[in-house]
């Protein structure tokens, strides 16, 4: 009587167990199948939605083209490394991703001999990523990844509302807090600073230092000649503070998210916002008003912007499809690929492309001039501190930004906390 | 003297019970196994390792991750931010619940209605609950400013998440929003099961309404009180999601409790073994406060005073 519902439950218990099993065993390899003509590729959720979609099709153009099938993966940005870390690490990872570039990313894979070395892809398929790009991706004399695209770090500002307050572009910081006392007493907010996320703090001092360090002092920041405690970096998150006690930001920047600070300045309700290049698609889709991008001011100019690469495009060092995976980076770096970027989504490819004749709004043209000068070196830049720095640093790049605008921390504590993240990363050999 | 008790079940039969026992948990100590004692023991592995995510051959470190957990000062913040949590997040719910339940306790027209509403919250995705709250407290278009500023209160507006002094509290009230009608519905359950003679009686005996709930409704309800009290105080150690939506620990760390601070170490710095050493001490603490109500809760049913 009792042998029966034993071995049942017996049974229950084996199929349960193996059924969990399968249920944590992660999900099937790619790895295992060889067969080149399909590569799985992942992938952050573009901010969006419509650019996937626009994404979709222009992979779809490559499919075509090489008859090679791209099995897309998307991600939440926010999961997207936990999730490539831990895939790549049990050998069942993309064929082909899109990931950040910096040492605390792209770095970090390289380290750990998870990315595709690309030297010699570079050399015999004639890859003609701007050299400036190709460094960046570069980690032990190992090219291993195709940077995808060029971001200017800036200030868009509301030209209706410029003109009805006769206030012509800053030329300087005394301008630009001049022009925003005069924005604030219309009853409109004139920068649009959002840091609730934090991440925007490494954009805003980016740009603040280029302007007052000027490249080759935030190059020698970057390196470690010069202290995080330097004058310029004091300076630099200065200005921010006392734009921010002066009432000239979004009052609490530290509460608006990113979206909503930029629905100020879509709105109108703020006269500036101080974000990336990347936001022209926004600017070009929600503003019913003429739109200017400048640099940051600096103490006695009007500054430089700061330029920066955003993700790139990297192969796994597991895949057995690599063949495709090097179409697919072909495919990225043509020229019709490159047209396809400036037109569509309004992004600028990190390598030549004949943009005349492109659709291009002013706006977007203003901002392909200038980081075409990057290109040819004839252009003075700042940094993109973030995309440069480990995790480390950065961590203390964001939380001391927050802590400036809520009065926590003073500059020189920032400045100094910088420091102290920028030894321990130097010390973990970072 | 003594005597032996001895027995009159067969020895096949004992046997067969035995099997049939084990075969009845098997799957249940499966489901631990799986997903508590392999992940825990994974877990103090990776506390003893300086794992980065990355690195499949992490260096043995010792007890340098925990060495470094109690000399970090982020570590005191955070779990002091846990404590206020404990606090108000555990006797807010309970006090407005209580009082809620009494005031719905003899309710009958529009009961359901009462109990809908304020249970609604309670099962609405966390994630939701911090997007719009997250909308209200927003400083230029939230309604609480707005409201604030309609009232002629204009100079309490603030920037609630924003600001160090305000941000843990305003999560901390959705939270507690979010949590109340739980208790609320729990307690109406229990209050069905007093004896409402000796509620009768007492009246007749001129105790007053505080009185009443301190000596006979409270005593009466008392284990299902401690059921709900251990619930929301080991949530509070385990806070996570609603300070991880709201504000990410932030700003500058001013919301970090001990979950998101070990979140932020494992994900954000990739330091993932340190992460790990922080969520064991989340359990670590939080265990034996478990533990220990469930006890007293289990003692007080056994005297007979629980509803």
């Amino acid at each position: 009587m009792i042998k029966l519902p034993f071995k049942a439950a017996a049974a229950l218990t084996a199929v349960l167990a193996l059924a969990l099993t399968g249920c944590t065993g992660g999900a099937p390899s790619s790895g295992g199948n060889s067969d080149e003509k399909q590569i799985r590729y992942l992938l952050g959720q573009p901010e969006a939605p419509e650019d996937l979609e626009l994404l979709k099709g222009d992979i779809k153009k490559f499919e075509e083209q090489s008859g090679i099938k791209v099995k897309l993966d998307v991600l939440p940005i926010d999961q997207l490394r936990t999730v490539l870390q831990t895939q790549l690490r049990s050998g069942d990872g993309p064929d082909v991703f899109n990931y950040d570039t910096g040492p605390g990313f792209a770095g970090a894979l390289a380290q750990s001999g998870l990315l595709y070395d690309l030297t010699d892809a570079y050399k015999t398929r004639n890859w003609k990523i701007y050299d400036f790009a190709k460094e960046r991706v570069t980690f032990e004399g190992k090219t291993v990844g195709v940077p995808d695209l060029i971001q200017e770090l800036g200030v868009f500002y509301n030209k209706e509302i410029f003109s009805r307050l006769g206030i012509s572009e800053p030329k300087n910081f005394a301008d630009l807090q001049a022009a925003a006392k005069t924005i604030k007493d219309a009853g409109i907010v004139p920068i649009a600073v959002s840091d609730k996320e934090g991440w925007q703090g490494g954009h805003l001092l980016s740009m603040s230092l280029a302007s007052r360090a000027g490249s080759k002092g935030m190059s020698d920041l970057l390196n470690g000649t010069t202290p995080w405690t330097s004058p310029d970096v004091v300076a630099a998150l200065d200005a921010w503070s006392q734009l921010n006690k002066g009432a000239y930001l979004t009052p609490t920047p530290t509460a608006v998210s990113y979206d909503n600070g930029n629905a100020l300045f879509y709105s109108g309700k703020a006269a500036m916002t101080a974000t990336g290049s990347w936001l022209i698609t926004g600017v070009q889709k929600n503003a019913k008003f003429d739109v200017g991008f400048m640099p940051f001011p600096g103490a006695n100019d009007k500054g430089i912007f700061s330029a920066g690469l955003g993700s790139g495009t990297f192969v796994s060092a597991q895949t057995k499809k690599s063949e495709s995976a090097l179409k697919f980076l072909d495919y990225l770096q043509t020229p019709e690929h490159g047209r396809w970027q400036v037109e569509e989504v309004h992004a600028i490819p990190a390598f030549p492309v004949e943009a005349s004749g492109t659709n291009a709004s002013p706006l977007f043209a203003q901002v392909l001039q200038d980081t075409a000068k990057i290109a040819d070196g004839s252009g003075d830049f700042g940094y993109s501190i973030d995309t440069l720095s480990t995790d480390v640093f950065n961590t203390a790049l964001w939380d001391g930004f927050q802590g400036l605008l809520t009065g926590q921390k003073s500059p020189e504590q920032v400045s100094q906390d910088l420091q102290t993240a920028f030894e321990k990363s130097a010390a973990e050999g970072k | 003297m003594s005597s032996t008790i001895t027995s009159t079940t067969p020895a096949v039969t004992r046997r067969a019970q035995t099997r049939l026992g084990i075969a009845l948990i098997a799957p249940l100590m499966i489901l631990v196994t799986l997903f508590f004692v392999l992940p825990m023991c994974s877990a103090i592995y990776y506390s003893f390792v300086d794992f980065d995510g990355i690195n499949p051959n992490p260096e043995f470190v010792g007890l340098d991750n925990y060495t470094r957990m109690f000399t970090d000062p982020e570590v005191w913040h955070a779990l002091g931010n846990n404590a206020i949590w404990i606090v108000l997040g555990t006797a807010a719910p309970l006090a407005i619940g209580l009082v809620l339940a009494l005031l719905l306790w003899n309710v009958k027209r529009g009961n359901m209605f009462y109990r809908l509403a304020f249970f609604l919250p309670y099962v609405l995705p966390g994630i939701a609950i911090g997007i719009v709250w997250g909308w209200i407290y927003d400083p230029v278009n939230g309604w609480l400013n707005k409201a604030l500023q309609s009232i002629g209160l204009g100079h309490l507006t603030t920037g609630w998440l924003g600001e160090p002094n305000t941000a843990l509290y305003a999560v901390l009230a959705t939270a507690i929003w979010a949590s109340t009608g739980f208790v609320l519905i729990i307690f109406l359950s229990a209050l069905r099961n007093v004896d409402t003679e000796q509620i009768d009686a007492s009246r007749l005996d001129g105790a007053n309404a505080a009185q009443r709930l301190w000596h006979i409704i409270l005593p009466q309800i008392m284990p299902v009180f401690l059921m709900v009290t251990t619930i929301t105080l080991v949530g509070g150690f385990s806070v996570f999601d609603i300070i991880f939506i709201m504000t990410g620990g932030g700003p500058a760390n001013a919301t970090n409790v001990m979950g998101t601070y070990a979140y932020n170490s494992a994900f954000k710095v990739s330091d993932i073994s340190y992460g790990t050493t922080l969520a064991l001490l989340i359990t670590a603490l939080s265990v034996p406060c478990a533990v220990l109500l469930n006890r007293l809760q289990r003692r007080l049913s056994l005297q007979g005073t629980g509803a």
